[in-house]
């Protein structure tokens, strides 16, 4: 007897599908702690045969250096006079041409709500000895540093001439190279390449070009603001969250190392190269006690997460790590080489010669870079996660939402119905009967908070509204009365299932597939809207209370739409990217995150 | 010191060697020469022309009607009998054959000396037609026999790449007047490499090889690593003189690459690292000619036997003393001219892109820039094979930005057939003085079967470059500007929409195939009932 009645309890708590989905929520939101874990992963390898990195003689010397060291010093005396964008780039033009290397500059406006922008970007094509030029390398540096602060990237620029200067001597050049200098930072080399690929934008206006070449396969974007450097780091997250072919970066790393300079991942210095550096461990926690804080796998951890956590925060924001970002939307392959800047040991030298064998390994390619090598996470310079590692951490919240979601929608299908149905019954039994869900008018509650977010998209990317906090702050106030409007308006039918069950039912469905589709195209962004919505959503639910109910709905909206007032440059930076990058993030948060975030708020206040 | 019977077998090769050429060519015989054109160029490279021609005077192309009955014997003393046998087998008339390498920058070299400058293979040949075989049969051999004389891939020029663009590719001889009329074939091949294996069966079609005379100095070496470089083989028929052959290999070296100092003097030795020790015995005329720079001080040596017209020649077969190697000398370092104002040298600029990042649709973009004073009128033409589809209707032309109609007339236009059929685009556009006129046409990129990919799938497709030819407007020339020449763009690279053939995804795909199956028959079986249905009497009857 008591064995049947602990088979039957086991029975039922199988069927109870809240245990194993707790379990996938927990195991999922585990997966991603797991992530930075030191163990996890493997060395990085060269999957392409044709790089064969490293393999070649470089030739860039002392001699090379000097010729850079001259353009530096004449690049210096432009930023002494304070040079327009049109001197700047006369000059490079001119430098370019006494090369005999043909040259133009391309003048650009970019009116967006934020504000507009102008420059001159000045660029080479060296068309490639006995090559057909059906196919380019593009080498370029921008005015301005991604190191912030107004700081300019003249040593990057100098490096471009003198490597120009040096490159040209060669006939084994495979395809031509292109030489560009993009004005400002990122916007020089958006209105470049939508130049070259004739795309249209229409916030911008830019000359056509006069040169161009082949179809770009590679791009090395040279960033070098400081004196000397000590380290060389890559950065290679792309507009929306687009990741450079990881053999490109592979080549790069094994390039450096070889040739005697560290590489990083960023500009995080591995914490045991000296003592300064180990700054980079702050990310521990202060009340960690002290045994675990000089345990090295602590320490390894804390050093990957932090790296796993720079990556997030850009691939999630759709953001572009460096100017090579811009590339990754024409299907060219690019990173940002970052000369971490110190006061020693390497410089132009290093630098020139790190690039030519780069430039040759590209060289060596006879097709695109096509491996599928297109999905990783670096948690460090030379270690990475396949998507097979960190996938799954995304799917198993969204497939533990999905599932949640299917189980409301059949639990509101059925009601308990406990007046004795049949008099000749004598033993009262369990009576379940089906019962009407209102789908239309969920359906619609659903389909007008996404017009809604659309809406507020519209309003935050007009000039006059994204410069005004006070409207930004209306609009805010307006969006969070809209649950209590939407209660009002869709009351729930008395003879049928409340519509908080359906509504929840469906949106917690709609988010689940969200987050499974946006894993495999930019995998952080799911991670985090699987933070974000999974146990928020899951756990929204009626209240009865009215002030509770009112407190927790609000507490949702501004989930959803807190970002409208805090923080402010974030908002503002996002409308940029959105605006002359063309990032996605600000139109998806507003017109996805957001409206879904709403829904839960209504689900409450219903 | 020779034995009798070495001596009567040179007697008797003389004889034979004679007798066939008399067969062969009706009166005066066979007649080679040799000439190699050196030009400094304003962007401190040097462009060399060597020309080998042989004539085979009173000679007549084998006319398409005898191709059933057996040919007459050939017996040639200089004339290369590989190429001769290739002509007669297929009754071809005129031919032209171009392999190069390299982009040629007309801005800055002008026009070159032999047209074909195309960017990888291009053949052209003009056919009469009549006689047991149809013309696309001899072009078809003719096509495998050139792959086989020259090791080119030349028999992939097949029907998917092969046109007949009339207006652009003129007769550069005579056509002989027979009862059928002659027909063009023309096909391009971007993707052609020219390398030294074509080199070799070149050499082997010269009398003197690379032994002795100007050929001596094409050492595959120097060659090949040239900034351009290209060789070709013409075949015409001048109804005055009769058949010619003219090979020829051109080259554009660029003298500051191989330097360590900035300057751009030149020498035999420098160019080429070989110099001209012998003459060819049976060249009757052997020259040299080197433009001389027209307002720079410069030092030529040795002096050159004449000098006419800006050119210095020497005659290699006259001269007592045979200028081994010659060397041109400028005092100063070189500078590469800064502004653009130079005066241009051909009478248009191109521009030609593909653009789109999409892999199905694209647009094609060409702007042409007439410099001269006067309106010019061009042909224009567009090969490309049927991967790439233009919608003719979206073909727009701007003038310096502003929409003109009228530029574009006598459009003809065949759209490709899949698998069988290139396109062919061909118009006249007028362009207007000293004007930029912009065309631009949207093109559709073909979805390809997994086996029509190329083994390198990932590169992409070349396409063959656009030809424009300025028309003869009355004169031959406008401004100094000769008129009638073709002028190529540089090729592209299209990018179609490619599977990836690399194992991860092969795996991908497999396993979703196999989980789609078990899924599909595992759910079949749950979600089907089975149910055992009883027919009674009434179904059975």
């Amino acid at each position: 007897m008591s064995l049947e009645y602990a088979e039957d309890r086991l029975w039922f708590a199988i069927c109870r599908i809240e245990y194993p989905l707790s379990t996938f929520f927990v195991a999922g939101y585990v997966w991603m702690l797991v992530i930075p874990f030191p163990n996890l992963g493997r060395f990085t390898y060269i999957d392409e045969n044709a790089l064969q990195p490293g393999q070649v003689t470089t030739y860039f010397d002392w001699g090379n250096v000097h010729t850079a060291d001259l353009y530096l010093a004449e690049l210096e005396s432009l930023r002494d006079s304070n040079a327009t964008s049109a001197e700047r780039a006369s000059y490079i033009t001119t430098q370019f041409k006494r090369l005999g290397i043909p040259a133009a500059s391309q003048a650009y406006e970019f009116d967006a709500s934020v504000g507009s922008l102008k420059g001159v970007n000045a660029y080479a094509a060296f068309p490639s000895p006995r090559s057909s030029g059906t196919e380019a390398i593009v080498i370029s540096a921008s005015w301005l540093s991604r190191s912030g602060n107004d700081a300019l990237n003249l040593r990057g620029i100098a490096t471009i001439l003198a490597l120009a200067d040096f490159l040209k001597k060669y006939s084994l050049w495979a395809k031509d190279l292109v030489f560009v200098v993009s004005d400002g930072y990122l916007d020089g080399m958006q209105a470049w390449l939508n130049a070259y690929h004739s795309t249209l934008q229409s916030n911008l206006k830019a000359e056509e070009l006069t040169l161009t070449s082949g179809v770009i396969w590679t791009a090395l974007h040279i960033d070098y603001p400081g004196h000397s450097f000590s380290h060389l780091g890559i950065f290679h997250e792309g507009v929306n969250g687009r990741l450079s072919n990881q053999d490109l970066v592979n080549s790069f790393e094994r390039i450096a190392r070889s040739s005697g300079v560290p590489t990083v991942l960023y500009d995080h210095i591995d914490w045991r190269d000296n003592a300064a550096s180990r700054a980079e461990l702050e990310i521990i926690p202060p009340w960690v006690p002290s045994f675990l804080r000089d345990n090295h796998d602590v320490q390894t951890y804390a050093f990957q997460a932090k790296n796993v956590l720079r990556h997030v925060g850009y691939q999630a924001r759709g953001q572009p790590s460096g100017v090579h970002g811009l590339f990754h939307q024409f299907r060219i392959d690019s990173f940002t080489i970052f000369a971490v800047p110190a006061t020693g040991p390497h410089g132009f030298h290093a630098i020139g010669r790190i690039v030519e064998s780069t430039l040759r390994t590209a060289n060596n390619l006879l097709e695109r870079l096509h491996a599928s090598f297109f999905f990783y996470i670096l948690t460090g310079p030379y270690r990475f996660l396949k998507i097979g590692l960190f996938l799954p951490s995304a799917i198993l919240i969204s497939v533990a939402m999905m599932f949640s979601g299917l189980k409301i929608w059949t639990d509101a299908g059925w009601v308990r119905d406990d007046s004795p149905t049949d008099s000749k019954t004598t033993t009262p039994q369990e009576q379940w009967t089906t019962r009407k869900r209102p789908v239309l008018s969920v359906l619609l509650v659903m389909v007008s908070t996404h017009i809604i977010g659309a809406l507020v998209f519209w309003l935050i990317t007009r000039s006059a509204v994204i410069n005004s906090q006070s409207l930004l702050a209306l609009i805010f106030l307006g969006v969070s009365t809209l649950p209590m409007v939407f209660v009002t308006l869709f009351p729930s039918p008395s003879a049928a299932v409340p519509t908080s069950s359906v509504l929840k039912a469906f949106s917690l469905c709609l988010a689940s597939t969200v987050i499974s589709t946006t894993a495999v195209l930019n995998f952080s962004l799911a991670a985090l809207l699987a933070i974000l919505l999974g146990v928020p959503m899951t756990s929204a639910r009626r209240i009865d209370s009215v002030p509770i109910k009112v407190a927790v709905s609000l507490v949702y909206t501004s989930l959803a739409f807190g970002w409208l007032v805090w923080p402010q440059a974030e908002l503002r930076s996002a409308v940029w990217n959105w605006d002359i990058l063309g990032v996605w993030t600000a139109p998806f948060i507003s017109i996805v995150y957001a409206p879904l975030m709403l829904q839960s708020s209504i689900v409450c206040l219903s | 010191m020779a034995t009798v019977p070495t001596i009567l077998l040179q007697i008797l090769a003389t004889f034979i060697a004679g007798s066939g050429l008399a067969q062969a060519s009706s009166s005066s015989g066979e007649e080679f020469s040799e000439e190699l054109q050196i030009r400094p160029l304003r962007d401190g490279r040097v462009a060399s022309t060597f020309s080998f021609r042989t004539f085979l005077h009173g000679a007549t192309p084998r006319s398409p009607e005898s191709l059933g009955s057996d040919d007459k014997s050939q017996h040639y003393h200089v004339f290369p009998l590989a190429l001769g046998q290739i002509l007669r087998e297929y009754a071809v008339t005129e031919l032209h054959l171009s392999m190069n390498a390299g982009k040629w920058n007309y801005d800055e070299w002008g026009y070159p000396g032999e047209l074909g400058v195309a960017t990888g293979a291009e053949l052209w040949a003009w056919m009469g037609e009549g006689g047991i075989y149809t013309v696309d049969e001899r072009w078809s051999g003719l096509r495998n026999a050139l792959s086989g004389l020259f090791c080119a891939s030349l028999a992939s020029m097949d029907e998917q790449r092969t046109t007949s663009p009339l207006m652009t590719f003129v007769p550069e001889g005579d056509l002989p007047n027979w009862p059928g009329p002659h027909l063009l074939r023309h096909a391009s091949l971007p993707s052609e490499h020219v390398c030294t294996e074509n080199l070799t069966p070149f050499l082997k079609l010269l009398p003197c090889k690379s032994f002795s005379g100007i050929a001596s100095l094409l050492n595959p070496h120097r060659l090949f690593d040239a900034d351009w470089h290209g060789m070709s083989a013409h075949v015409l028929w001048h109804a005055s003189q009769g058949v010619e052959v003219r090979l020829s290999f051109q080259l554009v070296s660029d003298p500051l690459r191989q330097s360590s100092s900035k300057r751009r003097d030149w020498s035999f030795r420098s160019l080429f690292d070989r110099s001209i020790d012998n003459r060819c015995p049976v060249a009757s005329s052997s020259t040299i000619d080197v433009k001389l720079p027209a307002e720079e001080a410069y030092s030529l040596e040795p002096s050159p036997s004449s000098s006419d017209g800006g050119i210095g020649r020497y005659n290699l077969n006259v001269d007592g003393h045979l200028p081994s190697d010659i060397a041109m000398r400028w005092p100063s370092e070189f500078q590469y001219p800064l502004g653009s104002a130079s005066v241009p040298l051909v009478p248009l600029a191109l521009q030609r892109t593909l653009t789109g990042a999409s892999q199905a649709n694209g647009h094609l973009a060409v702007r042409v820039q007439n410099r001269l004073n006067e309106e010019l009128r061009v042909v224009y033409l567009e090969t490309m094979p049927w991967l790439v589809q233009f919608y003719a209707h979206t073909l727009s032309a701007t003038v310096d930005g502003r929409k003109h109609a009228g530029l574009i007339s006598n459009v003809s236009y065949f759209p490709p057939l899949h698998h069988s059929r290139p396109t062919t685009f061909q118009a006249i556009l007028t362009l207007p003085p000293k004007s930029t006129v912009a065309l631009s046409m949207d093109v559709s990129k073909a979805f390809l079967r997994y086996t029509d990919h190329q083994p390198d799938a990932q590169r992409g497709w070349d396409l063959p470059p656009a030809i424009f030819v300025p028309l003869r407007n009355g004169s031959d020339r406008i401004d100094g500007h000769s008129l009638g020449q073709r002028i190529y763009t540089p090729t592209l690279l299209v990018d179609l929409a490619t599977p990836d053939f690399s194992m991860p995804y092969n795996v991908i795909i497999f396993t979703c195939t196999v989980m789609a199956f078990i899924f599909g028959s595992v759910f079949n079986l749950l979600t089907r009932k089975f149910v055992v249905v009883h027919l009674d009497d009434q179904h059975k009857e």
